[in-house]
């Protein structure tokens, strides 16, 4: 799966639990979508669910933004496929 | 006591107190269901160790705040045991913050792991349970006691002791009990987390008069004494477990 289409699926996890349309490309983390510590605890379930991988704490307390975030999962995703 | 050939489902089963009890249950004998949120591994970890028991593990993964996911773990549970003889509501979760300060999603995300799954999974539970069937929620001195920033676990905790109590009489005709178990602060991860405070534990066990903390393992031998047979009468208590400390909240 390419980086843009993890985009693409985090855009649409984003959007149902914000209940909001979001474009994670125009602002820098998830608090700016308004998000709070709820919401993103519900969306990195939500992806880990989608992709089957699991988001490590340690690694997740070190993500500095969307861009971030969002190259962090796809790399998950490709050590999961790996294996 | 014995569990052979009984099987037992502890949602949260694969850390802190659920780890305790699912490894507790293994030790008798019993085939263990680790039902967890996130964490793989850990919860791989866990059945592992559950393994060298000799007993047969399952692990599932679900989020029982949401409906349809506790649906599909009893199916899986149904598909792969058939039955149920254990059911250890363990699974919480909780956002802290003050009652003045708590909105809706909040109030809801806590209601709904910790209280409203009870219900949803017990109703599943004793579908696949027949006479000598078990079920035991873990709750909090929180539901009666008043904790900075608790207020919504607390709250769902209290919703969790009321709901044993109705669940209890219904399923006594039934030959299943139900019952719970409240824990003071327990020496674990979980209460690191939340109270942020390194030194938190210093302060419960100085206070409290058996002289520690309680710990994850008198919990899971409290569990498995209410599965057992010698149990069958108690039904519908709520039993505290805390070293005696709210009898005497102050030093003397």
């Amino acid at each position: 799966m390419s980086t843009s289409s993890v985009e693409a699926v985090i855009t649409e996890i984003a959007s149902k639990i914000l209940r909001k349309d979001v474009d994670l490309t125009t602002v820098n983390n998830f608090k700016e979508l308004g998000a709070d510590s709820l919401d993103i605890i519900q969306i990195i379930v939500k992806v880990e669910d989608r992709f089957d991988i699991e988001l490590l704490e340690e690694d997740l307390q070190n993500i500095k933004g969307i861009k971030d975030f969002v190259a962090y999962v796809e790399r998950r995703i490709a050590e999961k496929n790996s294996q | 006591m014995s569990l052979a050939g009984k099987v037992a489902l502890v949602t949260g089963g694969s850390r802190g107190i659920g780890k305790a009890i699912s490894l507790k249950l293994a030790s008798q004998g019993a085939d263990v269901i680790i039902n967890f949120l996130r964490r793989r591994s850990v919860a791989e970890a866990t059945a592992n160790e559950i393994r060298a028991k000799g007993v047969k593990v399952h692990l599932v993964k679900a989020n029982v705040g949401e409906p349809e996911e506790i649906d599909r773990m009893f199916q899986e549970i149904e598909r792969e045991f058939g039955r149920l003889d254990i059911f250890i509501n363990n699974a919480a979760s909780g956002v802290a913050k003050a009652a003045l300060e708590l909105d809706t999603r909040g109030w809801d995300w806590t209601m709904d792991i910790n209280a409203r799954a009870f219900l949803l999974c017990t109703q599943r539970a004793v579908k696949l349970m027949s006479k000598g069937g078990k079920v035991i929620a873990i709750s909090s001195l929180g539901a009666r006691l008043v904790w900075p920033a608790y207020s919504a676990v607390g709250v769902s905790k209290a919703a969790l002791e009321a709901l044993t109590r109705y669940l209890a009489i219904e399923c006594a005709p039934l030959g299943i009990t139900v019952n719970c178990v409240a824990p003071g602060a327990v020496e674990s991860e979980a209460l690191k987390l939340y109270a942020g405070d390194e030194n938190l534990n210093k302060s419960v066990w100085q206070k409290t008069p058996a002289g520690r903390m309680v710990s994850p393992e008198d919990i899971a031998n409290l569990v498995s004494f209410l599965c057992s047979e010698q149990a069958s009468m108690i039904v519908g208590q709520v039993i505290v477990i805390d070293g005696g400390v709210t009898l005497a909240p102050i030093n003397f």
